[in-house]
């Protein structure tokens, strides 16, 4: 009973720490807030299962599919409505308006396209249990964790091996010195919120089997993650992935010893709590003026 | 000294042609509102939309204090509306309070959680800041969904008595525009006293550049805690009349989408205004109501409104309004001249 709770909770925390990295990334790119995250991971979710149910593509392809393709939303986000919004001068508040009409219009465009009823992901495996250490764990499972983790270690070495990930952190850490260096600053901040959204996005396809695909599936994710990210230290990756984790161990224990229906009721609080009492969150990231 | 007289005489021409012109804009305004607002009352589902759009009003209004005058973004205000609501329901229904005095414990009530929320809100900035009051709205919804023993869960508390005051009941649509419409009027005079007053020109201080209001001796922590307050009173407040209006309250009134709802009316009516707050609601409900039909796209279409704001309309209708004014005054100028 506990190892598998555990199992459940890596699994879940690893899609909050995903989900909440993209935010972290996008804060130390930009400096800007996004609300559209979870949305990205519904409209992954979709996609995916149209590439894999529909078009009978393999897992593996869908998956990859989805991500390029999100990749590329998050980019045209960016490109298109964030820089064109801050070149009028508006302020942050406003930006963190247009990403959540954004998330609006995400989610009506998947009503109408793929209806508001729950939509079944077929399973990936044959398989409906597989025996882990003697125990019986549902295969999707630890898909997801596998994925979030290959995620979170391929995108560690993305950033601090390969060259673009390193020109991402030094636009990040000084816009104008890294331009003098001849980093292609824009570049760098469209890529962290493809990125972004190519991890949310990612991570839909996994867990649609898990949870099934609807269109409001994203904004609880959404909000979990983004609390992770905000207990571990806003704008930290590392922070960002040990936040989400935590939130999944506190629900799904709060869920399996005190009440399933107040879960959400007490993450959120707990947030509350972590930001009056440690705003600088685990990581010791500024947040206050 | 004949020039000087000369100007100075065709400067006061121009001003008062300019209050005569812009008293007779004015007139015809209110006169044309009050024609629509009068023909409208003859309907009971027209007069019901007018209801919508007072309580929307008085709920915009108040966050217009906390987000247009003193720049603190809140995205919770659904919470508040929620509280208003329910404290208001159950005290009138489990407790026999009156229900002119439970409206006014209600607001009262959510007043107290946005002075309670203000104090760890007060220091946070932006991003933070509007995360907090979108973790509030979605506390307070998830309380009063889950909580199935007090607030009876998804399934909504109906039959709420209607207002009563001085023993005289609000049974008709057309008899509580009145109430609001009145309500209403008091709220924006109230908000022009005291954006007029020392407290508004401090919130403004607080707006503009914290550290310098701080230099200057303002409190700045107290002025945005009040801020907070008084905007959680008012939208408690139009919460809590919401709740006598319908006769039904439901947790599907309270999500997030209703936050953003307001946050929509505050930026299309105009920011920082004392008519924007109401402009942006009637536009908004008179465009939901229209587009009835269409229910599905509802959300669809909020989105596309903040989207035109945020490119287009950076100042709201008002702001446009202002534009078209700025524009007719220069051409009159050019024309004495």
């Amino acid at each position: 009973m506990l190892a598998q709770l555990i199992i459940g909770a890596l699994m879940i925390g690893s899609v909050y720490g995903l989900v909440g990295l993209g935010y972290g990334l996008i804060y130390k790119a930009s400096g800007l807030m996004t609300l559209a995250q979870g949305d990205m991971l519904m409209i992954g979710a979709f996609l995916g299962l149209t590439f894999y149910k529909n078009l009978k593509m393999p897992f593996i392809v869908a998956l990859l599919l989805t991500m390029i393709i999100m990749f590329f939303l998050g980019m045209f986000i960016e490109r298109i409505l964030v820089t064109k919004l801050l070149a009028k001068g508006a302020q942050m508040v406003y930006v963190i308006l247009c990403t959540i009409s954004i998330s609006m219009v995400l989610q009506n465009t998947a009503m109408l396209s793929w209806g508001s009823n729950v939509l079944q992901f077929p399973s990936i495996f044959n398989k409906n249990t597989v025996l882990v250490f003697g125990m019986k764990v549902v295969p999707e499972n630890l898909l997801a964790l596998g994925v979030g983790l290959f995620c979170m270690i391929a995108l560690h070495f993305f950033m601090n091996k390969s060259k673009f990930g390193t020109s991402m952190r030094a636009s990040a850490m000084d816009e104008m010195a890294a331009s003098s260096l001849g980093i292609n600053v824009p570049a760098t901040k469209g890529a962290s919120w493809g990125i972004a959204t190519m991890l949310a996005g990612g991570i839909g396809v996994v867990v649609g089997p898990i949870f099934g695909v609807y269109t409001s599936m994203g904004a609880m994710i959404g909000q979990k993650a983004f609390a992770g990210a905000v207990v571990g230290g806003y704008g930290n990756m590392y922070g960002a992935i040990v936040g989400g984790m935590f939130f999944g161990f506190l629900e799904t224990f709060v869920s399996a010893y005190i009440s399933s229906s107040y879960k959400d009721f007490i993450s959120f609080g707990v947030l509350i709590l972590v930001m009056i009492i440690m705003p600088k969150g685990l990581f010791n990231e500024e947040v206050m003026e | 000294m004949e020039n000087v007289n000369t100007n100075s005489m065709i400067d006061a021409i121009k001003n008062r042609m300019g209050i005569l012109k812009d008293n007779k804009i004015k007139t015809i305004g209110i006169i044309a509102v009050v024609a629509v607002i009068a023909y409208m009352l003859q309907e009971r589902y027209l007069s019901l939309i007018l209801c919508f759009i007072c309580i929307n009003s008085i709920a915009v209004s108040g966050l217009d204090i906390l987000f247009g005058y003193t720049g603190q973004v809140s995205f919770g205000h659904a919470g508040f509306y929620a509280i208003g609501a329910y404290t208001s329901t159950l005290l009138s229904m489990k407790a026999n309070v009156p229900v002119i005095l439970s409206i006014l414990l209600a607001a009262l009530l959510a007043m107290i959680f946005g002075t309670i929320i203000a104090f760890p809100a007060s220091k946070l900035v932006k991003h933070f800041l509007s995360l907090m009051t979108i973790a509030f709205g979605q506390m307070v919804f998830m309380f009063i969904s889950v909580t199935d023993k007090l607030t009876n869960g998804f399934s909504g508390i109906m039959n709420i008595p209607n207002i009563k005051v001085l023993g005289y009941t609000f049974t008709s649509n057309q008899s509580y525009f009145l109430l609001f419409a009145t309500v209403t009027v008091f709220v924006v005079i109230g908000k022009k006293r005291l954006i007029d007053s020392r407290i508004g020109r401090a919130l403004i201080a607080v707006r503009e550049n914290p550290h310098a209001a701080a230099g200057m001796g303002i409190n700045v922590r107290f002025y945005k805690i009040l801020a907070f307050a008084v905007s959680a009173f008012l939208t408690g407040l139009a919460g809590a009349f919401y709740a006598h209006l319908m006769g039904f309250i439901s947790p599907d009134t309270f999500t997030a989408n209703q936050s953003n709802i307001f946050m929509t009316m505050l930026l299309f009516g105009g920011i920082a205004s004392l008519v924007g707050p109401v402009i942006g609601s009637a536009i908004l409900v008179i465009v939901t109501e229209l587009m009835q039909s269409f229910v599905s796209y509802q959300m669809l279409i909020y989105a596309f409104f903040i989207l035109a704001v945020l490119f287009y309309l950076p100042n709201g209708v008002v702001g446009i309004a202002a534009k078209i004014k700025a524009f007719l005054v220069k051409r009159r100028e050019r024309k004495v001249k």
